[in-house]
């Protein structure tokens, strides 16, 4: 059966019609927009009350770029938490739930091919997600309008949310496709965004425990101590498929702060940046081993009583090291299209086999 | 079973042809070995309990479900190699309605002419057509939801009828249907045989059928059990034993010829309704009746011949 712009242009619209005369998405996004109004006023009044300069550490530093850039970091990460709560309700009743009113086995009997079915429902849900946040994005430019983050940062930023809603969105349809009931939909769709989240998080730290290692550690010339040597650099990708981190390490860098001195500083203002730098440095070897310390491993050749000592050449760290939000946009974007081909396939007629406990019609 | 008059018709021309057709649900077995046909021209009732494998047969009939085991042939056509060539001529309407209560009711009979790709030169004057056919046209612009059970029953009719299908399958058409929209369906799908379209109805109401049939097919346990022209019913059930009503102008001498014959007949409005009992043991209670000088105003079985019917075949199916 062959699928076409037509078709499921004729879904998609034909669902958004229906989602939009419920009635339930004015109270979705009119409760989005005032948390977004009520979030974004509290945010500009706290940072501006601690406003002009701070000591990072050894100088004085004058932020010349005003609250922008942290107002801009702060509210990103909060619309992307507010979409990830939001954009599994849109989808992850839209297979089962049609099923259980009966309308799916009146649209599969059409000419609609099950992927017309499939990608139409999850544009228009996806859509009313991107209403959500088109919503945002006067709260965005008003973080932009204080200066210090460009107009096409704001812009690509909100681009690697829209596609995450999108991900999301997949992923709770095809639990609809897959479970009978919807409310077990509901339910494992917020549990798999939670595994993206939270999920990722634990893992990476497990596994930064799993794969670290104790190591006599000769500190000087004759002090020794057991240091603990880990190796984020073979378990970073556990966090890349990390919404928050996808949108943190995608987002442009903002331009460096300069000190009194004229020297480049860190930046503190930055909570994007913070993140960016905090994953891109897990790609590294652990930078926390005092580099010129002795370190004694199971494959050094003894000499005499004493073992040959190795010493560690300090790593090579590259100034910038590379980007992780490709291979994570790029795993939510594989997910996503995987929960596309499944929805697809559980919508195939006629069917051979029903899942448990579901009807046809 | 497939009976001996049914092989003789010209299948190349049958609407439905099932042949063996077999579909399980794990354990369950709903449909065990069904062969029916259902040629262009008639209405053919699928009559049978609950359970008895009804739903699922349509569901495979309509391009839903894939057969177990068995062969389907729709106007030619193999459900399971080409769906879509099925859909195109087949129109169906469920038991369960399915409403987008959301739509007014011309929009929903317009986003389903839209799915089976009709031009909107077809739409424009398929919605407002079907809308008068089925009596809605009043209601176009109105909301689907305010509408009652009678009322969706005859919408969802409009939509399985959107592309003009040439086999039609209707799962409970008439439930719900008030007594003038009973009878403008029967009409309607009167009319729709005589233009050539194979209708195949399926219900458990048998006075639904019995108004709408040319023929019947009883499906009791998953299996056809007996295939019927309606004009051949009348016959079946003469021995059969089937629940009688009886009205007299003198209830009171009724009662006492029916207490004498120990039958405990219940009075209604409509008279006395008799247990189960054969023609012939009717037969014997008017004559007796009659000769205790009892004036008797009607007297008749309460059920229809298919309902007769229904009972002595499946009766010999469990035998």
């Amino acid at each position: 059966m062959s699928t076409s712009v037509h078709a499921v242009r004729l879904v998609a619209a034909h669902e958004f019609r229906m989602r939009l005369r419920t009635g339930r998405w004015k109270w979705l996004l009119g409760g989005f927009t005032a948390v977004m109004l009520a979030f974004t006023w509290f945010l500009a009044t706290s940072l501006n009350a601690s406003r002009d300069s701070y000591y990072n550490g050894e100088t004085m530093v004058h932020d010349t770029t005003s609250i922008g850039p942290q107002m801009f970091g702060i509210l990103m990460l909060f619309v992307l938490g507010l979409m990830l709560i939001i954009s599994p309700t849109l989808t992850s009743q839209s297979i089962n739930g049609d099923r259980e009113r009966g309308t799916l086995a009146t649209l599969q009997v059409t000419l609609l091919s099950p992927t017309d079915i499939a990608i139409g429902k999850l544009l228009a849900g996806w859509s009313v997600g991107l209403v959500a946040l088109a919503l945002s994005v006067p709260f965005v430019l008003f973080s932009v309008a204080q200066g210090g983050v460009g107009f096409l940062s704001a812009v690509a930023t909100l681009t690697v949310v829209a596609l995450l809603i999108g991900v999301i969105c997949a992923v709770a349809q095809a639990l609809s496709a897959l479970m009978s009931r919807s409310i077990s939909s509901g339910l494992l769709s917020y549990l798999a965004t939670a595994a993206l989240t939270i999920g990722t998080l634990i893992t990476y730290f497990l596994a930064l425990s799993a794969t670290s290692e104790q190591k006599p550690i000769l500190i000087g010339s004759d002090y020794m101590t057991q240091g603990v040597v880990r190796h984020p650099e073979e378990v970073w990708w556990l966090l890349s498929p990390n919404p928050f981190v996808i949108l943190a390490d995608a987002a442009p860098a903002l331009p460096p702060l300069r000190a009194d001195n004229g020297d480049v500083v860190q930046r503190s203002d930055d909570p994007l940046g913070s993140i960016r730098r905090s994953v891109r440095d897990a790609t590294l070897p652990d930078s926390s081993l005092p580099c010129g310390g002795t370190v004694y491993s199971s494959s050094d050749q003894p000499i005499g009583d004493r073992l040959t000592p190795t010493i560690p050449q300090c790593p090579a760290h590259p100034a910038d090291p590379s980007p992780v939000w490709p291979w994570g946009l790029g795993f939510d974007l594989l997910l996503g299209a995987f929960a596309v081909t499944v929805t697809i396939r559980r919508l195939r007629t006629p069917a051979t086999r029903l899942g448990r406990g579901v009807r046809v019609a | 079973m497939i009976e001996e008059a049914e092989l003789a018709e010209p299948r190349a021309e049958a609407g439905i042809v099932v042949e063996d057709v077999t579909r399980s649900f794990g354990e369950v077995w709903a449909v065990r070995g069904m062969s029916l046909v259902v040629p262009y021209g008639r209405v053919t009732a699928l009559v049978g309990p609950n359970g008895a494998g009804k739903t699922t047969l349509m569901l495979m009939l309509a391009t839903l479900l894939a057969p177990t085991a068995g062969r389907i042939r729709i106007a030619g056509v193999d459900p399971a190699a080409d769906p879509v060539a099925v859909r195109r001529v087949t129109g169906w309407m469920p038991d369960t309605l399915g409403m987008y209560d959301q739509l007014k009711v011309h929009e929903y009979l317009a986003f389903f002419a839209d799915a089976h790709r009709l031009s909107k030169a077809e739409r424009a004057q398929a919605v407002p057509a079907l809308l008068a056919t089925v009596r809605l046209d009043e209601f176009a612009l109105a909301p689907v939801h305010v509408l009652s059970r009678g009322q969706k029953q005859r919408l969802a009719l409009a939509r399985a009828l959107i592309h003009k299908p040439r086999v039609l399958l209707l799962d409970e058409p008439a439930s719900g249907l008030d007594p003038r929209s009973r009878i403008e369906l029967r009409d309607l799908l009167r009319r729709l045989a005589a233009d050539g379209v194979a209708i195949l109805v399926s219900s458990h109401i048998l006075s639904e059928l019995a108004e709408m049939a040319d023929r019947a097919v009883f499906v009791s346990a998953g299996q056809v059990v007996a295939s019927r022209e309606m004009s051949d019913l009348a016959a079946i059930g003469s021995d059969q034993r089937v629940p009688w009503r009886i009205r007299a102008r003198d209830p009171e001498a009724l009662e006492a010829v029916l207490t004498g014959r120990g039958l405990a007949g219940t009075a209604s409005p409509a008279g006395f309704e008799l247990p189960p009992m054969t023609e012939d043991q009717a037969s014997d209670l008017l004559a007796e009746a009659v000769g205790a000088g009892v004036r008797i105003l009607a007297f008749g079985p309460t059920g229809t011949p298919l309902e007769s019917a229904y009972l002595a075949l499946t009766e010999e199916g469990r035998r």
